[in-house]
């Protein structure tokens, strides 16, 4: 009877934290990520800011070092594949000035603004992110450094991203491999336009909807297409092409991006001041 | 000291941890889920019932630091501890090894539940094929610091006697 009853109790608490958190998760989609939810999750974030950034710079040698461990397979796959792609790109040198040049014309015959032209914000890769299957990083400026969300984010070698959250210290990038992550873009020489989409860390992107005939070569590079709608400023890098092969009987054509941006090892990046909706 | 005094420091430290120091310490690239770990200790520790709820606080903190909606985590470590705490209470065997193996099996089903609720609230990239690894990663480690997570959380909610208290 005790038993039965204690059973009660437990089935009744499981079904009220069951409907609390539907209720929590229904108002934090209602509020798109603001109100007493945003500010419950930028108030955490400030408060553990400076505790994530002492155990980031402390650890960082440490997890460098386990990193190397467990990935000692992927350092070996990765050093055969950058010994053969200098080989390539020793050999494709001058395809490369072309295609710079190609994109310096199409940009000047398109009149497209240049990332150059917008106001940026530098800012610090502070954090990693604390969730296994989000790609983001954090940065140590927010919005009281006129970060907002929706701004892009670039390295010295291209498109790194976009602001997807942001506190008064802090912002939140969502990386251009992140499987949630779409971008707009531009094939500089063929002019071929599609998305470009995230498929999840140390993976090449994926570009959609690229006409199966296209004459799409490999190492061409991928900018920002900056059509309508979209948050990226159009002529920013994204990539080089990486695998471009006809797919027969389907739609479209299957070619994968080479982020040029070392997203692996970013320290410092330029948050772009674009035009943004503020949170 | 009770209940009330001594959990709220504990989940504290067990939030620092997890978002401080754990992303840092990456094996194959995934970090320990130190709160999914303090949920599923909690259901050994002190049952379904106060498991539940000790879950459900654990995951409302976790989603404070996530993109993912706020709440999913919550959702996700309650049910696994509810869980975890309605298997314990039908053992009787009470080996070292059983809340081990315990954790292991549930870290990886909490992953998991974690990425089809998120399917199924539109998050489509949490279900991929990353999951293997992430769930295999999380459920080893957090299986090797479930010794020292159960008594912790045991240390933390288990009301300690009064000295000089006489019970009739």
């Amino acid at each position: 009877m005790a038993l039965s009853r204690r059973g009660g109790r437990s089935r009744f608490t499981l079904i009220l934290l069951i409907l609390t958190s539907i209720t929590v998760i229904t108002l934090d989609f209602r509020g798109d990520g603001a109100g007493l939810i945003g500010s419950v999750r930028d108030g955490a974030a400030d408060a553990l800011a400076p505790v994530r950034d002492f155990a980031a710079n402390t650890l960082d040698p440490v997890g460098d070092a386990l990193e190397g461990v467990t990935g000692y397979g992927d350092l070996e796959a990765e050093n055969a594949e950058l010994r053969a792609r200098i080989a390539e790109l020793e050999g494709a040198a001058l395809l490369d000035e072309g295609a710079e040049r190609e994109l310096a014309e199409a940009q000047r015959l398109l009149d497209l603004d240049v990332a150059g032209d917008i106001p940026r914000v530098a800012a610090r890769v502070v954090s990693t992110p604390v969730s296994n299957f989000e790609q983001t990083i954090e940065l140590d400026q927010g919005s009281d450094d006129g970060v907002a969300v929706d701004m892009p984010v670039v390295s010295g070698a291209g498109l790194v991203g976009r602001v997807v959250g942001v506190t008064g210290r802090r912002s939140t990038v969502r990386l251009i491999t992140d499987p949630a992550s779409a971008v707009g873009v531009r094939l500089a020489r063929s002019s071929e336009v599609a998305v470009a989409e995230g498929e999840g860390p140390e993976r090449l992107l994926s570009l959609s909807f690229v006409d199966p005939d296209a004459d799409v070569s490999v190492l061409e590079l991928v900018i920002t297409s900056g059509l309508d709608n979209s948050v990226f400023p159009p002529g920013i890098p994204v990539g080089r092409v990486a695998v471009s092969e006809p797919a027969p009987g389907q739609l479209e054509r299957s070619v994968e991006v080479r982020p040029v941006a070392d997203l692996a090892r970013l320290r410092l990046v330029s948050v772009l001041q674009t035009g943004h909706r503020s949170r | 000291m009770t209940t009330a005094v001594r959990l709220p420091p504990v989940l504290l430290g067990a939030v620092i941890v997890h978002t401080a120091v754990a992303p840092q310490l990456r094996l194959f690239g995934v970090s320990a889920d130190l709160l999914l770990l303090f949920a599923i200790a909690a259901g050994i520790a002190t049952g379904a019932d106060r498991g539940a709820a000790v879950g459900f606080g654990a995951g409302l903190l976790a989603d404070c630091f996530l993109q993912t909606p706020f709440g999913l985590s919550a959702l996700t470590y309650s049910l696994i501890a509810y869980g975890v705490g309605s298997f314990q209470s039908t053992i009787l065997h009470t080996g070292r090894w059983i809340p081990m193996l315990t954790t292991l099996v549930a870290s990886a089903l909490g992953v998991a539940l974690f990425s089809v609720s998120g399917l199924v609230l539109g998050e489509e990239h949490l279900l991929s094929t990353r999951l293997v690894t992430v769930a295999a990663v999380v459920a080893v480690v957090n299986a090797l610091l479930s010794p020292l997570a159960v008594r912790l959380v045991r240390w933390a909610v288990t009301p300690q006697l009064v000295p000089g208290a006489v019970m009739r």
